[in-house]
């Protein structure tokens, strides 16, 4: 696979073109958002002065217009942008990965991961699936939002997860459910106090503590099988998931269900958009993207998901 | 008089509650050595096929065969301790890593399907092994943690509770194999 640098050179160099064009487009966007909302912000404040009154109205059709004149106004900008930027991006790590723009990873994975309660909104964008290896892996964009209701009766969303969601083969065989999430309990709590509420944990299995004091600081296990929970977090494992846990430097939920394990990697906002107000010959905007795809792709071999054992041969 | 009726009440509660979590431990300790006990039981199957396939080529090593299949049967007699299945398990696992590293030796062997087989299955039974034992050392550790710490010990010795054995990695494994000394 290629490596982060390789990938750079990639972004810098063959899509340098399609950049420059896009950079183009981008300042002319801006320009043009930055007018809109002049326009609209002015128009809000001659309708408050002249109603002299339903403020909350003016306030609410300005929030509303204004989110629709933006999504309109960075719709083809986006599509260009995925389809010239990120299409290619993936296809120089693997040609064989088919990229969509629009869909996502669907509900029933989201699900059947148990790593998060059910959503009532899940919606998302960059899905890629295909084969690396001989291992079936997809991932995407998610966000699994929650609908709630105020003592108003008004309908709120609150966010479940939002970051990248990936599945992928799992090369051991296994018939239990194990669940690693970020430890939070142990960290706040301190390891008495935290390990206590982790046990007590009721929307969760028994609790397995694991024999690696780094991991152990960083993740709780959750399995419905002791053995078998040790059986799939190998001391090799959990070495390797500490250190894609560091490279992703965000929260990481993975879980073992199936065949499949699932890893969900908190972002909080939607990823390979790309940027409006900031350059893409940027440095720091252009590693997110590189970043970012090669954490994703990258599992198989991070995770030596291609190293099969005799069983499942 | 109520007061000291609650406390009376409270103090139960709490015995009643260490005693059963010392129970509860015990009993995980012994269940979770039994599924130890399972894939012990796997790995001493494999062991006379492995024998088996492997006695022709190996003339050299014939007394390494030899011991594996003595401490196999030693290992299947009925009613060992359990301290005495962990001993063994240590010695049988020693003993079945250097068979495997004379296989090296052998091409006829390395290339036998057979063989091969048999080596990816018990690689795969070690795996299974590794992860009981692990699960077994935690059980008794937490067992022999509430055995000694302040209130649970009290308790534990009313209840006539030792310390339990965990399987330790023999010191021979840990180091690397020396291949010359061997074969010389």
């Amino acid at each position: 696979m290629k490596s982060i640098s390789e990938l750079t050179d990639f972004y810098y160099k063959t899509l340098y073109p399609t950049l420059e064009k896009l950079e183009k487009d981008r300042k002319n966007l801006s320009h043009r958002i930055i007018m809109v909302g002049i326009f609209l912000t002015v128009v809000a404040g001659v309708a408050a002065y002249s109603l002299q009154g339903f403020y909350e109205f003016v306030l609410f059709a300005y929030i509303a217009l204004g989110g629709i004149a933006y999504k309109f106004l960075l719709h083809d900008y986006t599509h260009e942008f995925k389809m010239s930027v990120i299409k290619p991006l993936v296809h120089s790590i693997d040609a064989s990965l088919p990229y969509s723009s629009t869909t996502h990873i669907s509900e029933y994975l989201f699900e059947a991961s148990k790593l998060f309660s059910s959503p009532d909104k899940l919606s998302g964008n960059d899905y890629v699936k295909g084969q690396i290896d001989g291992i079936n892996i997809q991932f995407s964009d998610l966000h699994a939002q929650k609908k709630h209701q105020n003592s108003k009766g008004k309908d709120t969303w609150s966010t479940i997860f939002q970051g990248l969601f990936i599945v992928a083969d799992f090369n051991k065989h296994f018939s239990g459910e194990t669940i690693v999430l970020p430890d939070s309990a142990q960290s706040t709590f301190g390891e008495l106090i935290g390990q206590w509420l982790q046990s007590n944990n009721a929307a969760r299995d028994e609790l397995v503590k694991m024999d690696d004091p780094e991991f152990e600081k960083e993740f709780v296990v959750y399995s419905n099988d002791q053995i078998e929970a040790r059986y799939i977090l190998s001391h090799a494992l959990m070495k390797k998931l500490l250190d894609f846990k560091h490279k992703s430097a965000h929260p990481v939920y993975i879980s073992f269900v199936g065949t499949h394990i699932y890893m969900a990697i908190s972002y909080d906002k939607d990823l390979f958009e790309p940027s409006v107000f900031r350059s893409l010959l940027e440095y720091k905007v252009a590693m997110e993207y590189v970043k970012t795809l090669h954490l994703a792709i990258g599992v198989v071999e991070e995770l030596k998901l291609n190293q099969k054992l005799w069983s499942k041969r | 008089m109520s007061t000291s009726l609650i406390i009376l009440a409270v103090l139960a509660l709490v015995l009643v509650l260490m005693y059963n979590s010392l129970v509860g431990k015990k009993n995980q300790v012994e269940n979770i050595f039994a599924s130890v006990d399972t894939v012990l039981k796997k790995r001493y199957d494999l062991i006379p096929n492995l024998v088996a396939s492997v006695s022709k080529y190996m003339e050299h090593e014939k007394s390494l065969l030899e011991e594996v299949t003595k401490l196999r049967s030693e290992a299947t007699k009925p009613n060992l301790s359990d301290a005495h299945k962990i001993a063994l398990d240590a010695k049988v696992t020693s003993a079945l890593g250097s068979i495997m590293v004379a296989v090296e030796a052998y091409p006829e062997l390395k290339a036998n399907e057979n063989v091969m087989h048999l080596q990816h299955t018990l690689h795969e039974v070690e795996e299974q092994i590794s992860a009981a034992r692990r699960a077994y050392n935690q059980a008794v550790t937490d067992y022999n943690n509430a055995i000694e710490m302040i209130p649970t010990s009290f308790m534990a010795s009313l209840m006539h509770y030792g310390r339990k054995q965990v399987f330790e990695i023999d010191v021979s494994e840990r180091q690397n194999v020396n291949v010359k000394e061997l074969f010389s």
